[in-house]
């Protein structure tokens, strides 16, 4: 690894409005402030890709002073995976495998993401009971982000045994995605004009069952953390971002409405049916790392209540279609091969050529459980992306790192990066 | 929209499935930046995205040859494509996608085209969340942002040569080799 | 197992190279005694010795993997400590972050060239005995990403014991990878990094 002459470290600027807590002049890396700090006693440390913390390969290269935490800046690119330079080879149906791995935790969100914008392009009609289906799958994949977040924050923060617990529940999410889509993670489950299969016989006892167990563990959780003096002493007061903060850096989802700004993709730009069901969104003044975990936990219980409402409402669609039927986008159905000339011709020009998306730009946005995820799609007309870029609340999350850590001590550095909700394979695409 | 005719810079509005965007000339384009932040209230940076045109339209799309304007009766090699793609002015542009927050939302695209080499004003001071984006685009696209603080590389590693998502970089990779041959 | 200190051996015998000769070390020209002749007729009835039996089951035993999560093959891997799918089973339970008490690199996930540095420093720190598994498409041979920026593949770097199929493998697929490891552990097959080194 070749290293890079760094500039000698420097303090200087305004902040960019009275009252701003964003370091200057780079509003993502803070510096040491020698007035504050003598430079002799800083020592920079490096929290290196590989280390405990299950966010992924996320790099902090950290001036500590004493226990303080006197400089910070984030290096990521341990994970860039060239998805848009890939996604723009493969014809858009092959595209629809690699967005579910960009953000490995909520991989529906990001398939659905991907597919709201094609399908707008497209301007293809999909019926009602994909969209509910892609509602359900959605808000049980929240849960599943949800729980993976609470499992490796608390485990990093101390609480050691709601791994366990978390992953118990965890395990029930993606048996459900292996019961509908196939596999347990990146099921492909979201095509381009619906669904790829039909809800499966079987789903809606299962499913309403998961939600009571559900229930019962977001209870279970509450009891162990919320009012736990140690998690309270760990979690309150630190990592403090304003709202006016929040929005200059751009944050979203839990991270804003745990600082005060009272904003959710889902009820304020509805996509799929979300203004159909009822739901609370939760909002917080505090701006710490307990206020985002509350409203991680409020959120948990709200997308159950989702669930069960479209669970309602898809037990009246049964026998309905679950995807267009436009044959120049789908699959024709493979009993209609062996009596359809024109099936097999629309079959085999889909699946070798594939099919063309109209020449547009689209940008959707919907919300993920990390925050706003959006998903701008170039188009030429023809079989491929011509540019596809994914708009990663994770990757704008991380910008915020230095303005939540100040004042902060090394032993909050991991709460911190924990609470923003960080995953690497969104960071760095 | 005539709400967006104030924009300083403005070049061009268009509008397309359901969204508004606006071609703004480079060179004014802090100017538009601060305007639509104080005067419009589009206080959340959403998203930066590069985009590179190199090569767009000029081999038909899927290889068939078809004219600007569709199918030609008269000349048989333009059968295969009702038309090719409409020209772009620039070779690269570069997109704000910004968002008010009120109810209901009001997104907007603010788009400016630069060709390789030439520079763009950097919208750091406007919206700070800005500076990741702004070095992705120089990473990923070659495209230089004056007076951005810290323009260094961020995901490809600091030694990098080339700028990945330009479309005259090759994908890369290995050849898949298979067992049966030598 | 190599030893650290070459001391002269006495005889060609393993038990003899697994260190028992403390009155070598006093008595340097001393033969071997009763005691070893008789582990000597033992070993040859039995084929494995016993004391790299012994060590071998030890080692199987209790493997500490290190915590080198990337990507979605990390949440699977997280997964196999959770309660439904328990590695605490076969004692690795603790995953260790630091590389020197680790015997066992799980490389799940995509690797990049950016991250191919770190890694091989991770693997450079850990102590032999030490035996890598590339879990999932990725980590085997690039995955589905043939591009600029990502590794073809993790035996470029490392050597790999044990190669796990799937995007990601199931927790079962994993553990299978890792009885499997056990397995040739147990059967007296070296660590990678002895019989082969990386590939081309």
């Amino acid at each position: 690894m070749a290293t890079v002459e760094r500039p000698p470290v420097v303090w200087r600027g305004t902040p960019p409005y009275e009252g701003s807590r964003i370091p200057t002049p780079i509003p993502t890396v803070l510096q040491v402030d020698p007035s504050e700090h003598e430079l002799e006693d800083v020592l920079t440390v490096n929290f290196g890709p590989n280390h405990p913390s299950t966010h992924g390969v996320l790099r902090l290269i950290v001036d500590l002073d004493g226990e303080h935490v006197a400089g910070i800046a984030a290096v990521v690119g341990y994970l860039h995976t060239g998805f848009e330079k890939t996604m723009e080879q493969k014809t858009w149906w092959k595209c629809m495998t690699y967005p579910e791995r960009i953000d490995y935790v909520s991989y529906l969100n990001n398939g659905l993401v991907f597919v709201l914008a094609v399908e707008k392009l497209l301007g293809i009609e999909v019926p009602r009971k994909a969209t509910w289906m892609r509602m359900c799958m959605a808000e049980i994949n929240r849960l599943h982000s949800h729980l993976i977040w609470l499992g490796t924050s608390a485990l990093e923060i101390g609480a050691i045994s709601m791994l366990w617990y978390a992953f118990r529940e965890r395990e029930k999410t993606v048996e459900l995605s292996e019961l509908v889509g196939g596999t347990r993670m990146h099921t492909r489950y979201f095509q381009a004009g619906g669904l790829a299969e039909d809800v499966p016989p079987g789903f809606f006892p299962v499913c309403r069952d998961f939600c009571r167990q559900m229930r019962q563990g977001i209870d279970d959780y509450d009891t162990i953390l919320t009012s736990n003096k140690i998690w309270l002493e760990r979690t309150e007061g630190i990592g403090l971002l304003s709202a006016d903060d929040a929005i200059a850096l751009g944050q979203s989802g839990p991270v804003a409405r745990a600082s005060g700004i009272d904003w959710d993709l889902r009820r304020d730009q509805p996509y799929l049916a979300y203004d159909e069901v009822d739901f609370v969104v939760p909002v917080y003044r505090g701006g710490d790392v307990y206020d985002r975990y509350r409203v991680h936990m409020d959120e948990m219980r709200q997308s159950v209540r989702i669930i069960e409402q479209c669970l309602d409402r898809l037990e009246e669609m049964e026998g309905e279609p679950w995807i267009a039927d436009d044959r120049k986008v789908v699959l024709p159905p493979r009993h209609e091969l062996h009596t359809s000339m024109e099936s097999l011709i629309h079959h085999f020009k889909i699946v070798t050529e594939g099919y063309r998306v109209p020449e547009g730009e689209v940008y959707v946005t919907i919300e993920s459980p990390r925050g706003e995820l959006g998903c701008y799609v170039v188009s030429d007309g023809g079989p491929r992306p011509w540019r596809v870029k994914f708009r990663a609340p994770s990757f704008v999350a991380l910008e915020a790192t230095a303005t939540c850590m100040r004042d902060a001590a090394v032993a909050d550095l991991i709460a911190i990066v924990g609470s923003l909700d960080g995953v690497m394979g969104e960071v760095d695409r | 929209m005539t709400a967006y005719d104030a924009v300083p810079g403005l070049v061009e509005t268009k509008e397309a499935y359901g969204e508004t965007t606006l071609v703004v000339d480079p060179a004014r384009l802090l100017e538009a930046c601060t305007y639509l932040r104080d005067e419009q209230g589009f206080a959340f940076l959403s998203d930066i995205t590069p985009a590179d045109y190199l090569g767009w339209g000029s081999s038909g799309v899927a290889g068939y040859i078809g004219t600007r304007d569709g199918r030609d009766i008269n000349v048989p090699g333009t059968q295969g494509l009702a038309r090719l793609p409409q020209p772009k002015p620039k070779r690269f542009s570069v997109s704000y996608h910004l968002l008010a927050h009120e109810r209901p939302p009001r997104r907007v695209r603010l788009q400016v085209w630069v060709d390789d080499g030439e520079e763009l004003d950097s919208v750091v001071p406007v919206w700070p969340t800005a500076d990741w984006h702004e070095r992705e685009a120089w990473d990923m696209m070659g495209i230089r942002f004056r007076g951005h603080p810290n323009l260094v590389r961020i995901l490809m590693p600091e030694d990098w040569e080339g700028h990945p998502l330009r479309k005259d970089y090759p994908v890369g990779g290995e050849p898949v080799r298979f067992s049966g041959e030598e | 197992m190599a030893l650290a200190r070459k001391l002269p051996l006495i005889s060609d015998r393993p038990l003899a190279r697994a260190g028992l000769n403390s009155e070598r070390v006093l008595w340097p020209d001393k033969g071997p005694g009763v005691f070893e002749r008789e582990v000597e007729k033992l070993e040859d009835a039995l084929g494995l010795t016993t004391v790299e039996k012994a060590v071998a089951w030890a080692q199987a035993g209790s493997m500490w993997p290190d915590t080198f999560g990337l990507a979605c093959c990390a949440m699977e891997m997280i997964s196999i400590v959770g309660s439904h799918h328990d590695i605490a089973r076969f004692g690795m339970e603790r995953f260790s972050s630091s590389p020197r008490q680790a015997d066992l690199l799980i490389v799940s996930g995509r690797v990049v060239h950016k991250m191919a540095a770190p890694l091989r420093q991770v693997y450079d720190q850990m102590l032999e005995p030490k035996w890598v598994i590339a879990m999932g498409a990725c980590a085997s041979s690039g995955g589905m990403f043939n591009n600029y920026t990502t590794l073809q593949g993790v035996d470029k770097i490392v050597p790999v014991d044990i190669h796990v199929p799937g995007c990601p493998p199931r927790p079962e697929a994993l553990i299978e990878g890792i009885i499997r490891l056990h397995e040739k552990i147990k059967a007296g097959v070296p660590p990678a990094y002895q019989i082969r080194g990386v590939a081309e």
